[in-house]
């Protein structure tokens, strides 16, 4: 499991940020002791590093050259001050990408995601899903399964995904807009049942005439 | 300065002597002068005195046009007693004396009004940053709720920061000095940020958003265009119609982008149209859906302003509204 250290001085958003990552399967770190971080970055030896550079008392970009000399780990910076001036001078420090407060729960993850892939070279999320009767391939925009092969519009493709993504669980129309919202295809939910019933007979064709159930009050399930 | 207005300016100093010049000729005249002696001497004095005269209106009338070009060349008028030649009469210089005084406690309650306009400043934009850390925190928290009340909390803390971000550009637009940074920036990524910041509203209208010809690149400040575009998102959301779909759409003119943000709402009547930027101004959509606060539009021409972006906007009432944004060529920013 990755470390992520959290440099954080609000308790609040320290405390439900480790939850936040523990329930995404890292380990956090959270520093209480701000005198000397850079010792125990060095200590901890952490993949990731999570800075808020508005720290009481202290430069936040002081303190990230200071931890630059001790640890090679990736850091993103977080903070609320949004001046362009800013985010410029904290990516000229060493910083691998800038966040500003209040971001959005998804977002942050997927940055974390983004710069821990970046460094460490993991692969690129599977291109292909298979649940066993259904195979997505996301880069071609296919979808095949017993009875052939079908091509799919990009939002067919991106919904399919997350009932694929969630297999066996109820999705919400709610999560599924927001989703889709997340992948820069912002629709309302008249287009959203459209696309679901294209989405359905597309996979009628291939043999599948039923292998998204509409759950009356609750959402889809694959 | 005309001659006439100098003349009448100096009536009586001018008919005075003219009567007591007059008066004594005729007095001469009664005890045995000559009238050969009287007439040169009415000449000489005559002459004299308009010489006198004129003199005087010469250097007058270029004394003033010196001082109004002075005027006209300082940057903070203001300083204008600080930075003209003292005159040399006594009664003049008097005069100035007395006005300088008055200038110099205009310039120290200016400075004092600057220092505590930049210290509000301050402190909104420091208070925008706690804030931010206890949104923040409660933005994390959401995360531990289901369903319905975590999507009704994190639009309500949307909200929130809509308010917050709205005081924030307000205190930077009305500041004298502005912290913005050109750089160039893919029009995408504005409009994914805008949308982002304000998609919790967006959804929960029920709006659709469709884009086009996003990747260009612009020069502009991105924080600053992502609030003004999201001004433009918000006011669609809030006065959208039926089925409502926001179409954001750019094309390039010349070397220049011109992006377009168009609804199918309500639109905005054509008599208040000429009004909408006014700070406060809320019109009959704002009154008749309430929420409004009259801030959003005027900050963004404000901001516009700044960026030198041209920013219009046309409606059509009950059918819609569309703005446009004109980012202005890399050449021509003199900011830069």
């Amino acid at each position: 499991m990755q470390k992520i250290m959290i440099i954080e001085d609000d308790p609040a958003i320290r405390e439900e940020l480790a939850l936040l990552l523990k329930n995404e399967g890292y380990t956090p770190l959270m520093v209480t002791e701000f005198t000397d971080v850079p010792g125990q970055a060095a200590q901890e030896r952490p993949d990731l590093i999570l800075l808020d550079i508005g720290l009481p008392g202290k430069d936040g970009f002081s303190l990230c050259a200071a931890l630059r000399k001790v640890s090679l780990a990736p850091m993103i910076f977080v903070t609320s001050r949004d001046a362009g001036v800013d985010e410029v001078r904290a990516l000229s420090l060493g910083g691998d990408d800038y966040i500003t407060k209040p971001y959005s729960v998804p977002v942050l993850l997927a940055r974390i995601k983004a710069v821990l892939r970046r460094s460490f070279g993991e692969p690129e999320p599977s291109d292909i899903l298979d649940d066993g009767k259904l195979r997505l391939s996301l880069t071609k925009g296919t979808v095949s399964a017993g009875g052939g092969t079908a091509e799919l519009t990009r939002n067919e493709l991106q919904i399919l995904a997350c009932l694929m993504a969630h297999a066996g669980q109820i999705v919400s129309r709610a999560d599924l807009i927001d989703t889709l919202w997340d992948n820069q295809i912002y629709i309302d939910d008249n287009t959203l049942s459209v696309n679901m019933t294209r989405l359905r007979g597309k996979l009628a064709k291939i043999g599948l005439p039923d292998a998204i159930k509409t759950r009356r009050g609750m959402g889809y399930q694959l | 300065m005309t001659l006439r207005e100098f003349l009448s300016d100096r009536l009586f100093r001018i008919i005075t002597p003219l009567l007591c010049f007059t008066i004594a000729i005729l007095f001469l005249r009664a005890t045995g002068t000559q009238s050969g002696v009287l007439a040169i001497l009415a000449a000489v004095f005559l002459l004299v005195f308009c010489a006198v005269q004129l003199s005087d209106f010469f250097s007058q009338r270029t004394r003033l046009r010196e001082l109004e070009s002075i005027l006209d060349s300082l940057d903070r008028k203001y300083l204008f007693t600080e930075c003209v030649p003292p005159p040399q009469n006594l009664y003049e210089r008097r005069l100035f004396n007395l006005t300088r005084r008055a200038g110099r406690a205009m310039t120290g309650a200016v400075s004092d009004a600057q220092a505590s306009q930049r210290e509000y400043r301050e402190y909104v934009e420091q208070w925008v940053h706690e804030i931010k850390a206890p949104i923040t925190a409660a933005r994390l928290i959401c995360r531990d709720l289901d369903g319905e009340p975590r999507r009704k909390l994190i639009s309500e803390l949307a909200q929130v920061e809509a308010h917050v971000e709205r005081a924030l550009f307000y205190a930077r637009a009305e500041s004298p000095e502005r912290d913005f940074l050109l750089r160039q920036v893919k029009l995408e990524k504005i409009a994914a940020q805008a949308i982002e910041n304000h998609r919790s509203l967006l959804i929960q209208n029920g709006i659709r958003v469709e884009t086009e010809g996003l990747n260009c690149t612009v020069y502009t400040d991105e924080k600053w265009a992502v609030f003004i575009l999201g001004q433009l998102l918000q006011n669609a959301a809030r006065y959208r119609g039926e089925a409502p779909v926001i179409t954001i759409s750019a094309h390039p003119l010349g070397k220049q982008v011109r992006l377009t943000v168009s609804d199918n709402g309500i639109g905005i009547p054509a008599h208040e149209l000429p009004r909408i930027f006014e700070r406060g101004f809320t019109g009959s959509n704002g009154r008749s859906r309430g929420g409004s606060t009259g801030m959003g539009l005027y900050l963004c021409q404000k901001l516009s302003g700044f960026l030198e972006l041209g920013l219009d906007i046309a409606s059509e009432q009950g059918k819609r509204t569309t703005v446009t944004l004109i980012f202005p060529a890399k050449q021509n920013l003199t900011k830069l």
